[in-house]
């Protein structure tokens, strides 16, 4: 095992030992289920209307983008709560100098950290996903576009991911990181509401915005400058965060 | 023939901080089989020398060699060949020792196969079996320190680089990493930092006294050829009186009943409490004076003026 997937595992293993991701993951599945079955129940009473509608929109629809959609906005204050300690508490535990003196690269070092992390945001987005998936036993879905959806909030997750890592990089604190990331990720959320507004949907900050990348994903569109672009941000983010770990090596702590 | 590279080889190393020398022009070198001692007073550049030995924190200037190889040209050799405990173990307080010290010797390089043989060695050595299934958070700070060194020799690596390791132990946990580390240094080349002379004395070989950044002194921690004796008397003394003593090579008086007496090299401490007695001092009391290290640190601790290293 390469020491990037050393370090993902061990921080798998940490997670699962710490009542606080046990505590977070029941909390945000106990709310996308109650979300779910109140989209179904919605869907039951508006189905008979819809049956007699030309084109009318399914369950993949009503019930499960509109699902996923409400978990990519979960995962704004969620993410960074996953990786806050990624850093900033090793720093404050004083346990960094174990991973720095010991040998494993700095690229390594994050990358590890963002294997874990995301791994665990994707385990949660997985088991969201089986809520609007387990429908498939009763009726049909499309499930080109659930997937696609599902891919867009996999890298959706991992640019926050990768935002919330270089935040924890730069914070001495997890709650400062924590804060940071969700700053950040949230500036990047409705940084073109503004544009918006005005009717402007194809400028320059318009790209900047996560979720002009993330909405085609929902309507079952996968663009490679989409992709690219959610690529770019945790790549960015990562390369940062390495920046910065090179200059912890040389601080007091 | 040329001999071996040594294990450890500080060349010139220097390290700046924020702009300001942290440490200087430092020159060491270490083999297998030595405990080296690195004694200062706070902010004298201990830890921050023990980092850059560790591959913690590339040096500014100079260089760290390990068996002749630049540290910071491969850097990958820190992983197997070096094991640090920093001041703080660096402790994951949600795991037990076990879990813990597994994934040290996955980090460190060990072979998935001899992962369970390096971390059962590693526990028997620091003497960690009944708090093994314990999580770590809940060791007391003698455990947590032990822990820490086993994490540092898990992969049995050549250098083994302590920082303060008996920093808020009682005197039993001390005495006990003291025979430990003095039995680590048997097999591995060890440096050791602490400002608590008995350390160095009880379990070191070799010392190097920091003083704001700069080697002041480095030699043997036992080198001295005369034996220093501190000597109680009842008669008023003066020191022409105690070199007529064959064996005495220098006696200064510390207060009006005793003085701190040199003995030549070889000379027999029986032979001079004889002595003593034939010549009617009137011996109170006759002890192990401290140590010489003692007097070279506080004279170095007590200077501000930069001097050669010794």
């Amino acid at each position: 095992m390469n020491a990037t997937l050393l370090i993902a595992a061990h921080e798998w293993r940490r997670l699962r030992a710490q009542p606080f991701a046990w505590t977070l993951a029941a909390v945000v599945l106990a709310f996308m289920a109650w979300q779910f079955l109140l989209a179904l129940q919605a869907f039951v009473d508006l189905a008979p209307k819809l049956g007699g509608l030309k084109d009318a929109p399914g369950v993949t629809d009503l019930v499960a983008i509109p699902l996923l959609r409400s978990l990519s906005n979960l995962l704004l204050p969620l993410v960074p709560l996953v990786t806050m300690r990624a850093f900033a508490g090793e720093r404050r535990a004083a346990t960094l100098p174990l991973l720095l003196a010991s040998g494993v690269g700095n690229l390594r070092i994050v990358l590890g950290k963002f294997v874990g992390a995301f791994g665990y945001v994707l385990v949660l987005v997985a088991l969201v996903a089986v809520m609007p998936l387990a429908l498939a036993a009763g009726t049909t879905l499309d499930l080109g576009k659930i997937a696609a959806a599902l891919l867009g909030l996999a890298l959706f997750a991992a640019a926050l991911t990768g935002i919330g890592l270089v935040c924890s990089a730069w914070a001495s604190q997890p709650a400062l990181a924590a804060a940071a990331a969700f700053a950040l990720s949230a500036l990047l959320a409705v940084v073109d509401a503004g544009a918006r507004l005005q009717g402007v949907s194809n400028s320059g900050i318009n790209y900047l915005a996560l979720p002009t990348h993330l909405e085609p994903f929902f309507r079952g569109i996968v663009a490679s400058v989409d992709i690219v672009y959610f690529v770019l941000v945790a790549a960015v983010a990562l390369a940062l965060a390495t920046r910065r770990l090179d200059t912890l090596r040389g601080s007091a702590d | 023939m040329t001999s071996p590279a040594p294990t450890l080889a500080l060349s010139q190393a220097g390290r700046r901080l924020a702009g300001r020398a942290v440490v200087r022009d430092l020159d060491l070198e270490l083999a297998r089989g030595e405990v080296l001692g690195l004694l200062g007073v706070n902010g004298a550049g201990k830890t921050t020398t023990l980092r850059m030995i560790a591959g913690v924190l590339a040096p500014t200037s100079g260089s760290v060699r390990l068996g002749g190889e630049d540290l910071y040209e491969h850097p990958e050799l820190a992983r197997r060949r070096i094991g640090y405990l920093p001041e703080t173990p660096p402790l994951h307080v949600e795991l037990d020792a076990e879990e813990y010290l597994r994934f040290c010797a996955r980090l460190h390089g060990v072979a998935r196969g001899a992962v369970a043989a390096a971390v059962a060695r590693a526990i028997e050595r620091c003497e960690l079996g009944e708090m093994r299934r314990r999580p770590l958070g809940t060791l007391s700070k003698g455990y947590r320190q032990r822990v820490g060194v086993a994490q540092a020799i898990v992969h049995e690596p050549e250098l083994i680089v302590l920082d303060e390791p008996a920093s808020g132990l009682d005197p039993v946990q001390a005495l006990r990493l003291r025979e430990l580390v003095r039995g680590l240094g048997r097999e591995h080349a060890v440096v050791l930092s602490t400002h608590v002379l008995p350390d160095v004395s009880a379990c070191c070989d070799r010392v190097a006294i920091l003083h704001r950044g700069e080697l002041r002194h480095a030699g043997e921690v036992h080198a001295s050829a005369t034996t220093s004796l501190r000597v109680g008397v009842a008669r008023a003394l003066r020191a022409d009186d105690w070199r007529a003593l064959p064996m005495v090579v220098a006696a200064e008086p510390l207060d009006l009943g005793h003085w701190r007496v040199e003995l030549a090299p070889g000379s027999a401490i029986d032979a001079f409490a004889a002595a003593v007695v034939a010549h009617g001092f009137g011996l109170t009391a006759l002890g192990a004076d401290a140590l010489p290290l003692e007097s070279t640190f506080l004279a170095i601790a007590a200077s501000d003026a930069p001097a050669a290293a010794a």
